[in-house]
């Protein structure tokens, strides 16, 4: 059904510079001692976007990048939105705009057609190409289930991730496949996110771990919480932390895997958990995890970003809204100490974030209150003595 | 209303235990402590709980959260992998809801105050039990204590603040999995309830409360007695009902520290409910050392238990432990009866039903099944809603029907307490300072937000059930060792 996109304005846009007085910036404060690694790159310089400035709900559950189009498409829990990078205007479209359903909790773009692929909260699947959504459902398709929460193309398939199974359209062919306990190693078959890339599928089932499917040898791969149980975490860098996992990301060839219980990664070899009381994550309770590479992964907590950013040194990043002044703040974490604390005039919009998307130096960040845009100017990856640090990003702590 | 630290029913049953609970390392089970899990333990009535929630989008009310030390109470001897002091010890701390929801104002206009209601009301066909469903009886009877909570609220004014009813939203959960979630997303989103009861069925449950997270509503179920419901902390999440957990607990204890016994099999349903309702039976028995001799799966509805008897009998169990429906639990009875099998069977509480009698017939005399409550309980309320539920349904409330009544009656009082904010409802639910006084007794929450009650043994004599205690039939416990396994000395006694 062709719809038409409602452009509003984007009002009083508020970019925060971080330049506030107190920041601990002098060399003698923050440069490496011997055998100091040093010290990454923080974002300090923060927009939010919310309702007021077109959004068409504050609750956002999924962003994605769109470098070709230079704009980012959110979904939140009532209506799609999209960000024109260059215009800072946002189009929006709700159920009376032709989106088949108001909650939109996945999104992916086809790199190859431009098509926009939404995953619905109870509504299915729907694909918005060329002004029109395409509306794939229980009833119509080859999808298991309406509850999709995760979506992710790879080639010519649609990967998606849902409370009843896993469904793969091939939009070539128009064939779909289903994955559920009958035809792959899931011991419980509610899927809750989906990674793909170079040539790998993975699935974070709540309830059976994570599973890996290779797409040249259609074969399944398991991870499972090694000690079998639900209420320990036996060994903290024995597997997967938990078997009820919430996100999976992919890249680099290393897996960063989110759950309730805590986070881990595994580089193919080793397994790392990641977990509340070392203190660098902020919280156990991680309701997505996007790497960056094989270094860097943002898992998204209900207390904060709690942002890997070298996973050799164990380096932390975590950004946090102070909520009674509404200022940003960030902590370098190293080894569960606090090495810096910046605040800044704004960060992250709430505390609880539901996702995050890397958009070159940018990230995007989304949030049960309100949309967020870390600004990299100068961005670097992982560490820097502070002699070599870019100066005047406003970023070094 | 002050929270009564003093009531933990579990203190009577560690007064039986043999293997002595652990000198020097009892805790108190249930403690609240600060918001950031230390200093002095703290207590609030509902009043202050009420002036704390009052906050904005941004803040995070500075509730105590509660802390358990011991989770589930389990004894020592039967923690998985008990020579291990583990890295982390999930569901001792309670979670909290960090978002913006409580923030969000009352609508103005309300016609009725909607509670939805998620069961097996409808015969269907449902891939999670493989074949036709089979738990409608277990649905209705919730329903129908459901709908006399809501019509004896109604009777009463309804929602109070505002002078409007309540109203049931009444959905079927059976079907494909998967279909609650649909049924979960379109109460919250169309319907616009302020919390949900249900459902049965592990698997479907599961699917809910995924849902249920995501859009934030409360979600309490009166049936599903999977322990891993509530083990996913999602701070959403209720239970009114003791779970499987705490039934095997019971039964491990009455058939190893009571019976003695040394070969134990078991014969359970292929289904979600068998896989996971025998799980810590069959992991206890390990652990003590006695070692389940053999289990065996059967599918829902089946009448001919040949091939799984033949290998128990095979075997030479000392007793036998049954976990399924209870028509198939009969059958499973009159089989083992039949071959002249004379040990002790015991079974989970879906046995305790006029179906398992009516099939069982004189081989259910001495029949011993794990209970969640008390039926025999001398209480005024348990009376008045006995008579209330068969004036109104024209039968007796079974278990089903009374733990619903009580969930039902924790949500509206939740609603009337809290207001119209799904997160109000949820903190005032979470965080009540003292137990639920409800029909099947008091329901005080774990830090998990699950029900720490006591469970029973129902025993079938001389023609009706009899509901046991462990003190009544003096049976022992393991050593429960009220501290964290990561801050003891040692992991476990063994």
């Amino acid at each position: 059904m062709p719809t038409k996109p409602k452009l509003l304005p984007v009002q009083a846009l508020l970019v925060a510079f971080t330049a506030l007085p107190a920041l601990p910036l002098s060399a003698a404060d923050s440069a490496p001692t011997d055998g100091e690694p040093g010290l990454p790159y923080v974002y300090t310089k923060w927009e939010q976007i919310t309702t007021k400035d077109g959004l068409p709900n504050d609750h956002i559950f999924a962003i994605k990048a769109d470098p070709t189009r230079d704009c980012v498409w959110i979904g939140t829990e009532d209506g799609l939105a999209c960000y024109n990078k260059k215009t800072r205007k946002i189009s929006s479209w709700k159920e009376k705009d032709g989106l088949p359903w108001r909650v939109v909790s996945g999104i992916d773009v086809d790199p190859k057609t431009g098509d926009v692929w939404l995953a619905l909260f109870g509504g299915g699947l729907a694909r918005f190409s060329a002004g029109r959504f395409d509306h794939y459902h229980q009833l119509n398709s080859g999808l298991v289930n309406d509850v999709v929460y995760g979506v992710a193309v790879i080639g010519d398939e649609v990967w998606c991730a849902t409370t009843a199974g896993a469904s793969r359209y091939n939009v070539v062919k128009d064939k779909w496949n289903i994955y559920t306990e009958q035809n792959a190693p899931m011991e419980e078959i509610w899927n809750y996110g989906v990674s793909a890339r170079d040539g790998k599928v993975f699935l974070s089932v709540w309830g059976s771990g994570i599973l890996e499917f290779d797409l040249a040898t259609e074969r399944w791969k398991h991870y499972l919480d090694p000690d079998g149980e639900m209420e320990i975490e036996l060994y903290r860098d024995d597997g997967v932390v938990h078997v009820i996992t919430t996100g999976v990301s992919y890249v680099d060839k290393t897996l960063w895997v989110s759950t309730y219980f805590g986070a881990c990664r595994y580089d193919g070899r080793n397994w790392r958990g990641f977990f509340a009381q070392e203190g660098g994550t902020p919280s156990d309770f991680n309701n997505a995890a996007r790497g960056r590479s094989a270094h860097e992964c943002w898992y998204c907590t209900d207390k904060g970003i709690g942002a890997i950013v070298d996973f050799e040194t164990d380096t932390w990043v975590v950004y946090t809204m102070d909520p009674d002044t509404h200022e940003g703040i960030a902590e370098v974490r190293r080894a569960g100490k606090i090495l810096k604390t910046l605040r800044f005039k704004q960060g992250v919009p709430h505390n609880y974030v539901l996702w995050a998307e890397f958009d070159g130096n940018d990230v995007w960040v989304g949030t049960s209150k309100g949309l967020a845009r870390a600004i990299g100017e100068g961005y670097y990856p992982r560490l820097r003595p502070l002699d070599t640090q870019t100066a005047g990003s406003g970023s070094r702590p | 209303m002050k929270r009564t630290l003093e009531y933990r029913p579990w203190r009577q049953i560690g007064c039986l235990t043999v293997a002595c609970v652990v000198s020097g390392l009892i805790g108190i089970a249930g403690d609240t402590a600060t918001h950031d899990g230390s200093g002095p333990q703290q207590t609030l009535s509902v009043a202050e709980i009420l002036k704390l929630i009052d906050v904005d989008a941004y803040h995070v009310p500075p509730l105590p959260l509660m802390t358990n030390k011991n989770y589930a109470r389990s004894a020592a001897d039967v923690e998985p992998f008990g020579a291990v002091k583990p890295f982390k010890e999930h569901f001792l701390a309670q979670m909290e809801y960090t978002g913006p929801g409580r923030a969000i104002p009352e609508p103005e206009h309300v016609d009725t105050v909607k509670i939805g209601f998620l069961g097996p009301i409808m015969p269907t066909v449902s891939v999670a039990t493989g074949g036709k469903s089979h738990e409608e009886n277990l649905g209705i009877a919730m329903l129908r204590g459901c709908r006399l909570a809501i019509e004896e609220a109604n009777a009463k004014g309804g929602y109070l603040k505002r002078r409007v009813p309540f109203e049931l939203v009444v959905r079927n959960d059976n079907g494909l999995w998967g279909a609650s979630g649909n049924e979960i997303i379109d109460m919250a989103y169309k319907e616009h309830v302020w919390a949900i009861l249900g459902t049965i069925d592990g698997a479907n449950t599961h699917i809910a409360i995924r849902v249920a997270l995501k859009a934030e509503l409360p979600m309490l179920t009166a049936g599903d007695l999977d322990p891993t419901y509530i083990e996913t902390n999602i701070p959403w999440v209720f239970r009114c009902i003791g779970d499987d957990r705490q039934q095997n607990y019971i039964l491990v204890d009455y058939l190893f520290r009571k019976l003695n016994c040394h070969r134990v099999a078991i014969l359970r349903s292929s289904n979600r409910y068998g896989r996971f309702g025998v799980r810590e039976i069959r992991d206890s028995a390990r652990r003590l050392g006695r070692p389940i001799v053999v289990e065996m799966a059967h599918k829902v509805g089946s009448r001919d238990f040949t091939m799984q008897l033949d290998r128990i009998q095979a075997a030479d169990p000392d007793a036998i432990v049954y976990w399924g429906d209870g028509e198939d639990a009969a059958h499973a009875l009159n089989q083992i009866r039949a071959r002249g099998m004379k040990q002790p069977v015991v079974f989970c509480d879906r046995a305790v039903s006029d179906e398992f009698l009516k099939i069982a017939g004189p081989n259910a005399e001495g029949v011993v099944c794990g209970y969640p409550w008390n039926p025999d309980r001398k209480d005024p309320k348990l009376d008045a809603f006995r008579e209330a539920f068969k004036k109104r349904w024209g039968v007796e409330p079974d278990t089903y029907a009374s733990h619903a009544y009580d969930g039902m009656n924790m949500l509206i009082w939740a609603i009337q307490t809290a207001g119209l904010n799904r997160a109000k409802i949820r903190d005032v639910l979470a965080h009540r300072p003292d137990p639920f006084p409800g029909v099947t007794g008091d329901i005080p929450l774990s830090a998990a937000l699950d029900d720490a009650g006591e469970v029973f043994l129902a025993r079938y004599e001389n023609g009706r059930w009899k509901y046991y205690s462990r003190e009544d039939m003096g049976i022992p416990s393991g050593p429960v060792i009220e501290r964290p396994r990561v801050e003891r000395e040692q992991a476990s006694i063994r």
